[in-house]
């Protein structure tokens, strides 16, 4: 099959998984990844060189843009809280999981650490959504829940770029330019974004893929990989696009467009069915081992921090999605992993973020607040 | 039997604005207060991106400021004495809680709303009619 008949196909089924989304109100990254397992199972198609070049362009711009999204000030406010459940929230399931995948499953050590990191994640968006949707995130339980949230995202990417380091002397270019960015950027972006800004050529966000891609390109030479820097620069940008809301709204345009419906297609044409049916009882198992350790390490201290809304916050830190298909993606990618492995941890990832938040929203949702009309006057051609 | 408190559902389609119309016209000729009420649908669930919720939500925000603006206009030319409710959640479970709790006589709602599940798996005015503890007018 040719290339572009692959893109043609992979197109169609992108503007679906978005119709579908907005029909039905599911994610679209979901639908996506959901998406690519059907037409990657049911064509027989493998994931073509440049949808795997696009796709990890697009985990990178992702994690980029986690960082992005951290709310440094909170962070800041909550850290005594936030630092407690985010690490249990990391390091609990991290250890019960590779443990198991080691001892239990006979994996070896960089495959129970691929699988210890992909199921370790807290999903920020689930949480996100859910805070928003009860007006919680307005409150000290959700803001705890938040904060708590992008700590175990720091584990999760701080893991995966220095657990599978094999430095080479290129890790030295690597960690001065890194370090360089993250120290430069923000204090270029102003200049930079107010001589070149708001253009529809877009330099500003030339800019962040330039780096992101320079990031990526000295992350492989170093035998190591960009998730770490590209997650710390979003997070010294975080302040700058607090303030500058036009500019994150037409990076996340581009992202949305364009690469993030690749990452997640190709997250999903990887999967086996063959494998994931196989391997049922595997996945039925490490679900077990992510939500055990979870709920075990985080309700005690989400009765102390977030009461009386501890089983809501520890449910709703159970969840996971991006982060663990970046972290799974990785692993295959890299060759630590192999298609069948890959195939159960994406399984028990998509179950992660369904069976908690599900379990969160129907039997310990704390309220839902009343719709507050927002000042300002509104067009009306706004109604359809 | 008149009706003293008409709960009317809305949510900007064609079928809603009829609805509306109908719950104007008998209030009129029954002196019944009103209460519009619009469900804001959930947010996408099981979200990948912050970017993804953030803009959902916005267009949420957008769509029902705008849809109480026009509603509260309609009803202050036709003359009638309206409420404006918009809450989260199930459509068909809240304006049958919301119809409970405020002791409405009478829920007006229109045959189809926006949604394509609307169209799949039944409409919210058949599950209303159900599940309501009062008299539902469906209008087509």
């Amino acid at each position: 099959v040719s290339d572009i008949a692959v893109a043609a196909v992979l197109a169609v089924t992108i503007l679906g998984a978005s119709m579908i989304s907005v029909e039905i109100g599911l994610s679209v990254a979901l639908i996506e990844l959901v998406a690519g397992f059907v037409v990657g199972n049911a064509f027989g198609l493998d994931v073509p060189g440049w949808l795997a070049f696009i796709g990890s362009f697009a985990g990178i711009v992702l994690t980029f843009q986690a960082g992005a999204e951290v709310d440094v000030p909170q962070l800041r406010r909550e850290w005594r809280a936030s630092l407690s459940i985010g690490l249990v929230s990391f390091f609990a399931p991290f250890a019960v999981v590779g443990l198991l995948a080691y001892y239990g499953l006979g994996w070896n050590h960089r495959q129970a650490e691929i699988a210890g990191l992909a199921l370790s994640t807290t999903s920020l968006a689930v949480v996100y959504a859910v805070l928003v949707e009860t007006g919680l995130n307005r409150e000290l339980v959700g803001k705890r829940l938040m904060s708590a949230t992008f700590v175990t995202d720091i584990a999760t990417v701080a893991g995966l770029t220095i657990l599978f380091l094999s430095p080479t002397w290129w890790i030295v270019p690597f960690a001065v330019v890194s370090v360089a960015m993250i120290l430069g950027l923000p204090r270029l972006s102003p200049a930079f974004f107010g001589r070149y800004g708001n253009r529809v050529i877009e330099p500003e966000i030339k800019l962040v893929f330039a780096c992101l891609f320079v990031l990526m390109w000295l992350g492989s030479k170093a035998n190591s990989q960009a998730a770490l820097p590209a997650f710390v620069l979003g997070l010294v940008m975080s302040s700058f696009y607090a303030s500058h809301r036009t500019e994150q709204e037409r990076m996340r345009v581009v992202a949305f467009a364009f690469l993030t419906p690749f990452f997640f297609l190709k997250g999903g044409m990887s999967v086996s069915a063959s494998a994931l049916w196989a391997d049922l009882g595997i996945l039925a198992l490490l679900f077990v081992a992510k939500m055990v350790p979870k709920f075990v390490g985080i309700y005690p201290l989400a009765r102390r921090f977030t009461a009386p809304h501890a089983v809501f916050t520890t449910l709703l830190m159970s969840t996971g999605l991006t982060f663990g298909t970046i972290t799974s993606l990785y692993g295959l990618n890299s060759g630590i992993i192999d298609q069948a492995q890959f195939s159960v941890l994406i399984g028990v990832v998509v179950l992660s973020a369904i069976v908690p938040t599900a379990i969160a929203q129907r039997f310990f949702n704390p309220h839902a607040v009343a719709y507050a009309p927002p000042p300002a006057a509104v067009p009306e051609e706004a109604v359809r | 039997m008149p009706f003293e408190r008409i709960l009317v559902a809305i949510d900007g389609s064609d079928g809603s604005k009829r609805a509306l119309s109908t719950a104007f016209e008998l209030a009129a000729l029954t002196r019944a207060s009103v209460t519009a009420l619009a469900i804001e649908g959930p947010l996408p669930a099981y979200a990948a991106t912050v970017g993804e919720v953030d803009e959902v939500k916005r267009e949420k925000d957008a769509f029902f400021g705008a849809l109480v603006a026009s509603v509260e206009r309609e009803a202050k030319e036709a003359g009638i004495s309206l409420d404006v409710e918009v809450r989260p959640g199930h459509a068909a479970e809240v304006i049958s809680q919301f119809a409970a709790d405020g002791g409405y006589d009478l829920v007006v709602i229109g045959r189809k709303g926006h949604f394509l599940r609307d169209h799949l798996l039944g409409s919210t005015a058949d599950r209303v009619a159900g599940h309501a503890p009062c008299p539902v007018m469906i209008v087509r």
